[in-house]
């Protein structure tokens, strides 16, 4: 094949914005054009390349934040170009990219997240969903949740999942627990936006738990990263529990902040039951730090099944905790290796390498 | 025969196969293999493979499953029986490849070593097989034209379960047992589940006559290799002269029967008073050797013109074979009733009468058997040969009318209700009748679509009905067009009533005894040789050529007899067993069977 591969891809947003999607569609995108030399046009709702420098191959045209204009800019670009292959950034603009897809005989690839993939999405969504020629999830989880909605045969979606970024990885433990101001206690840990609408992250959960660990006679500080709606709530609860003295509230943590306060925790802790990946638990984990979750949604896949992080049923979650704090300490080294090993950036790009092989096998 | 399985975790995330599990998957199937149990793991501990053997050809160890090349790089487990394997071991060996046994097993290996994905076309026989390619890194599934052998297959997106029951890979315990509603409506309507389609959402067939490929990048679209449709659209344009007919019957079967004689143990042949057994038998004791054959008598018929074994004795005596009967009676089948239930690997409103049949076989010591199953979808021995047809034609036009089919329906049970509910087919009869499709299930359906709302969740029926898509799938394997009537329904019956109800119920009754059960008259290579003359079948032309196929020819009472068979009594008991009492209308009893089965065999919602 001396012409190159090209792909149209229609996101909210890739390069210039924040969020774990964007990230997500940055990583797939670019590693498409780095390592199979794919020739690839984002059209984004927000966010524009000025800031990030994309990779060799990439255009990100002007964004259509107007669902109008997008419409239009996508149909435009669909007919203006033949591509080989329209990548759909998310489930709801499936219709849309099955439109551009069909304009001159494109394929067409579907990318699922988290949550938003586990119940059936409107009609329209579901029939243009079915007709893509490959979908990518994120978790098992998502692709048996939208084989359960969709009538998709099973080998029309693979699972390719979240990476950690490279700054994740163990370093001075103390130097960042003393930058913190924290004590000689031991930490526990959750980083994830306190939305009302996403309670489902469960940092209530923990402090409800918090009591009883204390009365078994630890010395336990619960460390609550991230900012929301919910804050007021998870505050008062503390109270209500007697344990406001131990649960910290740090607020939004910026990018680079992150990495220390992993580092500083002795066990990342969230029982969440809606996370489409959770990879929060890769980052926690990428720092040296141990992570719990429950057997829920996406986290059964960053933890491996149990191989790199505990998982547990929501009302075992306190002597789980217990048991981790009790137990042997981890080797952050050893832990940080594993998860590369899986999650890592050069791990990542082989399968991404892989998806590029099987889009350019003949059918 | 045997039972095969395997775990590979493709996906790099992914944790290795676990042993504890591959072997709980490997010893649920032990009934299928009681001779042998292997296990294989690749050099990167990615995949796994279990086998259970029943040692049928190259009984020594060297015909021990999973099999690896000489060079390690190539690792097979299988489930079947090569019947060609010694002319494809023969093309082998004269270009120069070396044997190390002398199982059908081997061949695989060197044939997909020369050919790659394709070695499915070449073979003749009954298979299901995984084949590691250590080169390419992946994985090869294939499943027969017919689907006499069963495959399951479980993918996650990280790991990928195979095995050749549903039941064991959910006995390995890291399946989900989430209901597939495509799977439970396909039971209600047609009275076994469609493929792909199984009870259970993450557990899907291979579908029959098609490979597939896994590797690091995921399952690949299977693709299909034989389809029995396209078999018989080439043929219609080839001309056989009508008098070559019988002659072809006579040689293509009898060539069929030679094939699947083919053992290093003793071969017997289940016999009822019917064209298709009677003529296996004869055309089997003149191949050579004396057989024995097996047939089945039942204390409520003795001496009643339904009781067979007299005809069959006579038939047996013909061709000097050994005759064994063995009587069944509605103790024993009461007895049996659970261990019936407990192998029978998916819902099915029949098999029963198999599980009797092969016990007596394995009793006599055998563990292969001939049956003539297959011949009445071959040779056009149904009444659904005459029906569909004749009821697409009468009604077809009228049913093309939208909307008049249920309208029709919804006046037939206001003005008749009591006719409605005798009969709750005929209410069907213009909505239906307007496909080839629609018009085959109002022949074999159990229910019809719109009664399944009667007693299952609507919103199951609704997403079920979506998810299966029968008018689709009916129209699949009539794609291309077999060119005749006896094409169309040859077609619909092997992919359906065949497919996934009598040769499934032979798989799971013969292996749960042990005995493999071959079927010379299911057999692609048959199928290609007859598809020119099989539009001349109808109006019993195709039994009388079978009839006239051995030397010498059936007797006449068996050539002349109506078909019964000896399923009667223990359709009387099954449906005795489900009955509650109350007065039902005809086709009752089949669907109080259809839903005591469906009781005690699925496990839906459990957790993994």
């Amino acid at each position: 094949m001396s012409r190159r591969f090209r792909v149209l891809a229609l996101v909210t947003d890739a390069f210039g914005a924040p969020g774990g999607i964007a990230q997500y569609n940055r990583d797939l995108l670019t590693t498409l054009a780095e390592e199979a030399g794919f020739e690839i046009v984002i059209l984004a709702r927000r966010g524009s390349a000025g800031e990030t420098t994309p990779a060799r191959g990439i255009t990100q045209l002007r964004p259509r934040p107007g669902r109008i204009g997008y419409i239009a800019a996508a149909l435009r670009a669909a007919a203006t170009r033949r591509f080989d292959l329209v990548f759909c950034g998310h489930l709801y603009a499936a219709p849309l990219a099955r439109a551009a897809a069909r304009l001159r005989g494109s394929r067409l690839l579907v990318q699922l997240h988290g949550i938003d993939a586990w119940t059936a999405p409107r009609r329209q969504a579901r029939k243009a969903f079915e007709r893509a020629d490959l979908v990518l999830s994120v978790s098992r989880f998502t692709r048996a949740a939208a084989l359960g909605w969709s009538r998709l045969e099973p080998h029309r979606i693979a699972v390719i999942p979240n990476t950690v970024r490279d700054v994740f990885v163990p370093g001075d433990r103390r130097s960042s627990r003393l930058a913190l101001g924290l004590d000689d206690r031991r930490v526990l840990l959750s980083v994830g936006r306190l939305d009302s609408r996403e309670a489902y992250k469960g940092q209530d959960r923990i402090i409800d738990v918090l009591p009883g660990l204390i009365a078994g006679g630890r010395r336990v500080a619960y460390v609550v990263a991230g900012e929301g709606d919910d804050r007021i709530r998870l505050e008062s609860l503390a109270r209500e529990r007697g344990v406001g003295d131990a649960v910290h509230f740090l607020g939004e943590i910026e990018e680079a902040g992150l990495p220390p306060l992993y580092r500083a925790a002795d066990l990342f802790v969230m029982p969440s039951t809606g996370e489409g990946f959770g990879i929060v638990f890769l980052e926690a984990m990428a720092s040296g730090t141990p992570a719990l979750g429950l057997a829920a949604g996406g986290a059964p896949d960053a933890m491996a099944d149990g191989a790199l992080g505990t998982l547990v049923q929501a009302e075992r979650l306190g002597p789980a905790i217990a048991a981790i704090l009790d137990g042997a300490e981890t080797d952050p080294a050893a832990l940080s290796g594993a998860v590369a090993e899986r999650f890592g950036r050069a791990a990542f790009r082989r399968a991404v390498g892989r998806l590029a092989d099987r889009l350019a096998e003949t059918s | 025969m045997c039972g095969i399985n395997g775990i590979f975790a493709y996906n790099p995330p992914a944790n290795p196969p676990d042993e504890a599990e591959l072997l709980r998957t490997r010893d649920a199937m032990a009934a299928r293999g009681p001779d042998g149990a292997g296990a294989w793991w690749s050099g990167d501990g990615r995949c796994a493979f279990g086998h259970r053997r029943l040692a049928i050809i190259d009984t020594s160890p060297a015909g021990a499953q999973p099999m690896t090349s000489f060079d390690g790089s190539l690792t097979v487990t299988f489930n079947g029986e090569i019947y060609n394997y010694p002319e494809l071991r023969r093309t082998l060996e004269a270009e120069g490849v070396r044997f190390r046994s002398n199982s059908d097993t081997e061949v695989l290996l060197h044939l997909y070593r020369r050919d790659g994905a394709d070695m499915v076309r070449r073979l003749r026989g009954m298979f299901a097989l995984a084949i590691w390619d250590e080169a390419r890194g992946g994985v090869m599934l294939a499943r027969d034209p017919y689907g006499i052998k069963p495959l399951y297959i479980a993918d996650d997106g990280w790991t990928l379960r195979f095995a050749s029951q549903v039941k064991a890979i959910l006995a390995g315990g890291a399946v989900s047992f989430d209901p597939e509603p495509a799977g439970i409506v396909g039971f209600h309507l047609l009275g076994s589940v469609p493929e792909p389609f199984t009870l259970y959402r993450a557990i899907r067939s291979l579908p029959a006559g098609h490979a597939q490929w896994v590797d690091a990048a995921g399952a690949r679209e299977p693709r299909r290799f034989a389809s029995i449709a396209a078999a018989l659209a080439e043929a219609t344009k080839v001309v056989v002269p009508p008098e070559e007919i019988r002659a072809r019957v006579r040689a293509s079967v009898g060539a069929s029967v030679r094939a699947h004689l083919l053992a290093d143990v003793e071969v017997g042949v289940f016999l009822s008073a019917g064209i298709d057994s009677g003529a296996l038998l004869g055309l089997a004791c003149g191949a050579g050797q004396p057989r024995r054959a097996i047939t089945l008598a039942f204390d409520e018929f003795r001496d009643s013109p339904a009781d067979e074994a007299p005809l069959a004795a006579e038939i047996a005596q013909r061709y000097g074979a050994g005759h064994i009967v063995r009587g069944v009676g509605k103790a024993e089948f009461e007895r049996d009733l659970p261990a019936i239930t407990a192998a029978m690997d998916q819902p099915s409103i029949d098999g029963v009468n198999t599980w009797f049949v092969a016990k007596a076989a394995r009793e006599a010591g055998l563990k292969v058997a001939l049956s003539g199953l297959g011949g009445d979808e071959l040779l056009a021995g149904y009444p659904s040969f005459r029906d569909v047809p004749r009821w697409r034609r009468r009604f077809g036009p009228l049913a093309a009318v939208p909307g008049a089919g249920a309208l029709a329906r919804r006046v037939l049970r206001a003005a008749a209700p009591r006719l409605a509910r005798d009969n709750p087919k005929a209410l069907g009869m213009l909505e239906h009748s307007g496909s080839w499709g629609g018009a085959y299930l109002l022949r074999r359906g159990l229910f019809l679509p719109h009664e399944l709302y009667g007693f299952l969740d609507p919103d199951l029926v609704r997403d079920g009905l979506a998810r299966l898509d029968p008018a689709r799938r009916f129209r699949d394997s009539l794609t291309p067009d077999p060119g005749s009537d006896v094409g169309r329904v040859t077609a619909l019956e092997s992919a359906f009533y065949l497919r996934n109800q009598l040769l499934r119920d032979a798989d799971w009754a013969g292996m749960a005894h042990g005995l493999e059960i071959r079927v010379p008259l299911v057999d692609f290579t048959l199928l290609t040789e007859l598809a020119p003359i099989l539009p001349r079948f109808g109006g019993g032309a195709g039994k009388a050529a079978l009839a006239a196929a051995p030397s010498p020819a059936l007797p006449d009472p068996v050539a002349e007899r109506a078909k019964t068979g000896f399923e009667v009594p223990v359709r009387q008991w099954m449906h005795a067993t489900a009955e509650t009492g109350t007065a039902r209308g005809r086709g009752a009893g089949a669907r109080s069977w259809a839903h005591w089965v469906f009781g005690r065999t699925a496990m839906l919602g459990k957790a993994a």
